[in-house]
């Protein structure tokens, strides 16, 4: 029986008595072989040319807002743009004035030269956000905005319709109403004339289910506002 | 990238690390892959190092790092797959039976002894007495006080001793 060694005795023991295990031949050889600069394989000319499409890369994105940009030729779809724009900024930044009706309506009034004899304030699903003059494409219009109970901004846009006409095509039966509907950066648009006054409803309701309850919305905002020119 | 100088200087301590991974592991191939992750990082690392101190140190405590977050962490999940349970009070650090259908065969009661010793204790001993490595630097790998060290080197022994009694009843 080997008796149980010291502290000092132990400590020799492990040294002398513990096998050594020698890594292989083979490790050494992947280790360096890992750590090889990958750019000795690498043709010459690769590095400028990446370098030099990461610039163009990044030079373009600075480009991109100011590159001129095809505007559409049809008055409709110009406006529908804008209206889209207004939306969007207010999707983003929210409105500008906070002015809640009907406190509002003289005001807007006067800003716009359109009056609201009457204005759809909201409902069980469509929520009264604010109103604001906008000034779209050379003009003025009122601008109300509405949220929904899932959340979706729904922006109504009355602006005075001079000679605009509403296009036949893309028009949609609606109970008694046949607006256009206009798709647009992924948005989309109803478009309407009462009067003397282009409407506009626009949300990002795009898919079939949404559009479904977009036609319905429109419906609620039609059916009880009236814009008219007030001068 | 690491410079040639400090690769040829670091591949001198390969087979001390070989050696120390092999302790942890029991298992060539797993120690073969922790050196090969050890260098790896180290030179990756390599700007961190500052010349002068102990590369060998660094390179042991790299290696120890590695293996305490990769293969304790593959040891729990282990762990969790057998018995299907979550075994989140699994200690870090605990005396693992040996799994003979995976480890390599132990050759002596004193390297039977040796790797049933908690994974802090065993490592004191193969750095302190099989790799002669002066205290200071041990704790450098340890990531603890010397007098730590010390006290671990102690215990490490009293629980070796302890088993090597049990093996020679």
């Amino acid at each position: 029986m080997t008796p149980i060694p010291d502290d000092e005795q132990l400590g020799r023991r492990l040294a002398a008595e513990l096998p050594r295990y020698t890594a292989p031949a083979s490790l050494r050889a992947a280790i360096v072989q890992a750590h090889r600069p990958a750019s000795s394989h690498r043709p010459a000319w690769l590095s400028p040319l990446l370098a030099a499409a990461a610039t163009a890369m990044v030079l373009a994105l600075f480009m991109l807002p100011v590159l001129p940009r095809l505007q559409p030729s049809d008055p409709v779809d110009q406006l529908v743009r804008a209206v889209v724009s207004e939306h969007s900024r207010a999707l983003m930044w929210g409105s500008r004035q906070s002015q809640v009706y009907p406190a509002a309506l003289p005001w807007l009034q006067q800003q716009t030269g359109i009056g609201l004899t009457s204005v759809f304030i909201g409902d069980d699903r469509l929520e009264f956000v604010s109103a604001e003059p906008v000034y779209l494409l050379r003009q003025r219009g009122v601008a109300m905005h509405y949220r929904d109970l899932d959340g979706h901004l729904v922006t109504y846009v009355a602006l005075p319709a001079d000679s605009l006409k509403v296009p036949d095509r893309n028009r949609v039966q609606i109970d008694r109403y046949r607006p256009a509907l206009v798709k647009d950066s992924g948005f989309v648009t109803w478009v309407w004339r009462q009067r003397d006054v282009a409407c506009f409803l626009v949300s990002d309701m795009v898919s079939v289910d949404d559009l479904e309850r977009f036609k319905d919305y429109f419906v609620r905002v039609r059916t009880s506002t009236e814009p008219a020119l007030a001068y | 990238m690491a410079d040639p100088e400090f690769q040829r200087d670091a591949l001198q301590h390969l087979n001390a690390l070989y050696n120390f991974a092999m302790y942890l592991t029991r298992n060539p191939p797993e120690a073969e892959d922790l050196v090969q992750e050890t260098y790896l990082r180290a030179f990756r690392f390599s700007h961190r190092f500052q010349p002068g101190t102990h590369l060998r140190a660094w390179l042991f405590q790299i290696l120890r790092n590695t293996f305490l977050t990769f293969y304790r962490l593959r040891e729990r999940e282990a762990a969790v797959a057998e018995d299907g349970v979550p075994d989140w009070d699994t200690p870090m650090f605990h005396d693992t039976p040996l799994d003979e259908g995976r480890a390599m065969e132990a050759h002596t009661d004193l390297e039977r002894a040796l790797r049933r010793l908690p994974e802090e204790f065993r490592t004191v001993l193969l750095l302190a007495e099989v790799e002669g490595m002066p205290l200071e630097e041990v704790a450098r790998v340890m990531a603890c006080p010397v007098g730590t060290v010390k006290s671990r080197i102690f215990r490490a022994k009293e629980r070796l001793r302890g088993l090597l009694k049990d093996y020679e009843k």
